[in-house]
């Protein structure tokens, strides 16, 4: 028997995370040289970063309620944001830390250098991209459009987990906690390789010109998602 | 990272040769793992990881060969995507037989997970050229032999940690449950990528290039051999680490050689070219 | 369960241990020259500037730390299986880890100079030896620390995934940490303290890199002692955060309030954000002079 609902649970999942990597703003090696706006590394490392934290959070808590009891939907629920506010926690750490050091040791004020004015407090950009730039440092737009990145990342990331979880039904097993663990590690990485290549490496948040491209990696992690959903269902019924 | 960009890489070995060693080499080392149950001994086990070694070669001149078009990010998230398209395939590949949905004889698991693997490639490589509009010329075509090479290396490690590649009876007591898949799939794809991240620049050359795959698949072979001390027995285990590290040592030096030759040159210690000198 | 009490101990334990272990992942990457920082370095040569910084460009950090934390994870495993005491297997664990770094650091460091014959880099082999040393030294306490809260979280507050997955994926973690805060200090100043202060680098300046030092030719080891007095521990406290935040709002409370408090942590967070945000604006700009003007890179 084919589990319709679980194929198209992962595969959500997967176009989760896929979403959540164009939120996360990234600057890639000129936001290291405080040259472009963004965090200082590579998209799918930061993306990996705050999905894989939120799946550590959600494995603890789905162990949690999965072992104590039944599972209904509201745990499930659970689940799903702990991991979201667990790779929450991991980004908005990593870009306050970051902007630390953009602002007391480089010496630079965040800004963006694709808006005129930010979006969310009305700040002027534009007149504080210093020359030679493309802005520096996390803005407060792309700080926020960071949080929502890492919630649809982590949601997304713990969406594959749980479901793999779910169709295994033996919370306590090790190798099914870990070849679940490895598979969605596996799924996050393929969807957000191919986010990241439909950005070109680098983007600022949702104010992005290159947000527009949407649409495309939603299809392209939809397809790719549901191959891997397609292949992992099986697998994980099959373990004995 | 990627400071060369556009055009076609060059190199002695054509594409087609290293293509049948990595899955020739990396199939036979898989499949002469089941010389073990033959002759009831685990001292076979060394051939999985030999198996790697041929797969990570492939693997990392597919990556040097798409990695000279510029992909707009690094270096290693190509080798990541690797090895996440290469894990789901692999367990797919291992398991199928194994619970009876179609009645296949187990014997042809790796053959079934190499088979989609690469389909997984060409879906992905399809994606990234026709809907995400990367236009790289061989992208569907690397994308099928990094996905193929990674699953064969995950099933050429995990087959020498565990003695087999039977999945229920082996791998999944052995390498899943005690979490040593996180070495075998981090392992597979860092010696997929680093081969060529380590040596890229505008004289790269393939043979350097593979040298380092090859002493890098080697070493991680030597970790497989060690944590298969848990799966089978303390000689096979030590057999698979005396040859990792023999090859490891015969690479290294060979690469070592190789850089000796090929660099501007090679100092004790020194001041920095003159400004003549750099004329 | 433990009590709450206990939990909170270990929890800062984590904490602790995590702020060391990030400290040291981001100083040896300083070492070393690893992540985006190095795309300068591997530039300057090409530049007609060459340098003595070591160039070590393994791949990123983020799956660089993820080998070597579930290689020492790996391995200690393997040495628990056989019973030996804990730390020492963690130890013996984390020295194999490291080991796997130097060697990746040498390839990584030969191999790129090789590839860049054509602009007359040469390869110092004192620097190789000098180095490496270094590198194998910081990334042995990063992986040290890394391991032991993974094997705290595992063992003492029973999280379900095997030791090796948990340690991988904390690696993981630490490294994109460490290439986003701690790396910009050395890649944004420290290599280029010969431009001006407080408007960040013009990309027309990309590869002239600082290639002297207080007496001699700057090398790893003057970058890291540069970068201990910022870079380092700012990118410890990320990692330390990190893991105590994350920890503390469920070892403290549980269910939907783990969840609500977590939510509290990212506000508090966003709110902190923004005041450094103007503090940083009223202290550098508006750089009035290009206002409006068409800025290329």
């Amino acid at each position: 028997m084919i589990d319709l609902i679980s194929i198209a649970l992962i595969t959500l999942g997967g176009v989760l995370i896929g979403l959540g990597v164009h939120f996360i703003p990234v600057g890639g090696a000129p936001a290291a040289m405080a040259q472009a706006t963004g965090v200082g590394t590579g998209t799918v490392q930061l993306a990996a970063g705050a999905g894989l934290t939120g799946l550590i959070s959600a494995g603890f808590m789905y162990n949690f309620l999965a072992t104590s009891g039944s599972f209904t939907t509201s745990d499930f629920i659970l689940v799903l944001a702990s991991g979201a506010v667990g790779a929450m926690i991991m980004i908005t750490v990593t870009m306050f830390i970051g902007q630390l050091v953009y602002v007391y040791c480089v010496g630079v004020p965040p800004v963006s250098a694709k808006v005129d004015v930010d979006p969310i407090t009305g700040d002027r950009q534009d007149i504080y991209v210093s020359k030679g730039t493309e802005g520096h440092g996390v803005p407060t737009v792309s700080f926020v459009s960071g949080t929502i990145g890492a919630l649809f990342g982590g949601m997304g990331g713990s969406l594959v987990y749980v479901q793999l979880m779910q169709i295994g039904n033996a919370p306590s097993d090790p190798a099914i906690v870990a070849l679940a663990g490895i598979f969605a590690t596996g799924v996050f990485y393929v969807n957000a390789v191919l986010a990241s290549y439909n950005i070109g490496g680098t983007i600022e948040g949702f104010h992005d010109p290159k947000f527009k491209r949407v649409p495309k990696a939603i299809i392209s992690c939809l397809v790719a998602s549901l191959l891997c959903a397609i292949i992992a269902v099986p697998i994980m019924g099959g373990v004995s | 990272m990627s400071a060369v960009e556009g055009g076609p890489a060059s190199g002695g070995l054509p594409p087609n040769k290293v293509i049948a060693i990595g899955v020739i080499g990396g199939l036979a080392g898989i499949y002469l793992t089941m010389l073990n149950q033959t002759f009831n001994t685990t001292i076979f086990s060394v051939m999985g990881g030999i198996g790697s070694i041929f797969a990570v070669v492939w693997g990392a001149d597919a990556v040097r060969r798409v990695c000279s078009y510029g992909l707009g990010t690094g270096v290693p998230s190509i080798g990541m995507v690797a090895l996440g398209m290469g894990i789901v395939a692999a367990i797919f590949g291992l398991i199928l037989p194994e619970t009876g949905i179609l009645q296949i004889p187990a014997i042809l698991g790796p053959v079934i997970s190499f088979i989609v693997a690469a389909l997984i490639g060409l879906v992905i490589g399809l994606l990234s050229n026709k809907i995400l509009n990367m236009n790289i010329p061989i992208m569907e075509k690397s994308m099928i032999e990094i996905a193929g090479a990674g699953c064969l290396v995950m099933m050429g490690l995990s087959a020498s940690i565990a003695g087999s590649f039977a999945f229920n009876d082996a791998i999944l007591p052995s390498v899943v449950s005690t979490g040593y898949i996180a070495l075998v799939f981090i392992g597979g794809a860092m010696t997929i990528l680093h081969p060529f991240n380590a040596n890229l620049g505008p004289d790269e050359s393939q043979y350097r290039t593979l040298y380092v795959a090859v002493e890098k698949a080697a070493i991680i072979m030597v970790i497989a051999g060690f944590a298969s001390l848990t799966a089978i027995d303390a000689v096979s285990a030590a057999l698979t680490m005396l040859v990792g590290l023999l090859i490891f040592l015969v690479y290294f030096n060979k690469f070592m050689k190789s850089v000796h030759r090929e660099a501007y040159k090679v100092v004790g210690t020194g001041l920095l070219p003159s400004a003549e000198e750099l004329e | 369960m433990i009590d709450p009490i206990t939990g909170l101990g270990i929890v800062a334990l984590m904490g602790a241990l995590a702020t060391i272990a990030g400290a040291a992942e981001d100083l040896e990457s300083d070492v070393g020259s690893q992540s985006n920082p190095n795309s300068q370095v591997q530039l300057a040569a090409q530049m007609d500037f060459p340098h003595r910084i070591f160039n070590k460009a393994i791949s990123g950090e983020p799956p660089a730390y993820g080998l070597w934390c579930a290689t020492g994870a790996t391995v200690a495993s393997v040495l628990l299986a056989q019973n030996m005491s804990v730390i020492f297997a963690i130890a013996i664990g984390s020295l194999a880890g490291a080991i796997l770094l130097g060697l990746f650091s040498v390839t990584a460091h030969m191999g790129r100079t090789a590839s860049q014959k054509r602009f007359k880099q040469p390869i110092y082999m004192d620097m190789v030896i000098g180095h490496v040393p270094s590198i194998i030294a910081h990334g042995f306490i990063a992986v040290f620390c890394i391991i032991s809260f993974s094997y705290i979280m595992d063992h003492v507050l029973s999280h379900p995934f095997p030791l090796p997955l948990l340690a991988f994926l904390w690696g993981i973690t630490a490294g994109a940490i460490g290439s986003s805060t701690g790396d910009v200090h050395y890649g944004a100043e420290r290599e280029f303290q010969n431009q001006p202060f407080g408007c960040g680098l013009n990309a027309a300046y990309s590869g002239n890199i600082v290639r002297k030092a207080e007496s001699g030719l700057r090398n790893g080891i003057d970058n890291v002692w540069a970068c201990a007095k910022f870079g380092g521990p700012v990118t410890g406290l990320a990692l330390g955060f990190t893991v105590f935040f994350d920890n503390w709002r469920s070892t403290v409370f549980s269910g939907v309030n783990a969840v609500i408090a977590g939510l509290i942590i990212v506000l508090i967070l966003i709110l902190a954000n923004r005041l450094v945000e103007v503090q940083g604006r009223k202290a550098y700009g508006p750089f009035k002079d290009e206002d409006g003007g068409a800025e290329t890179a």
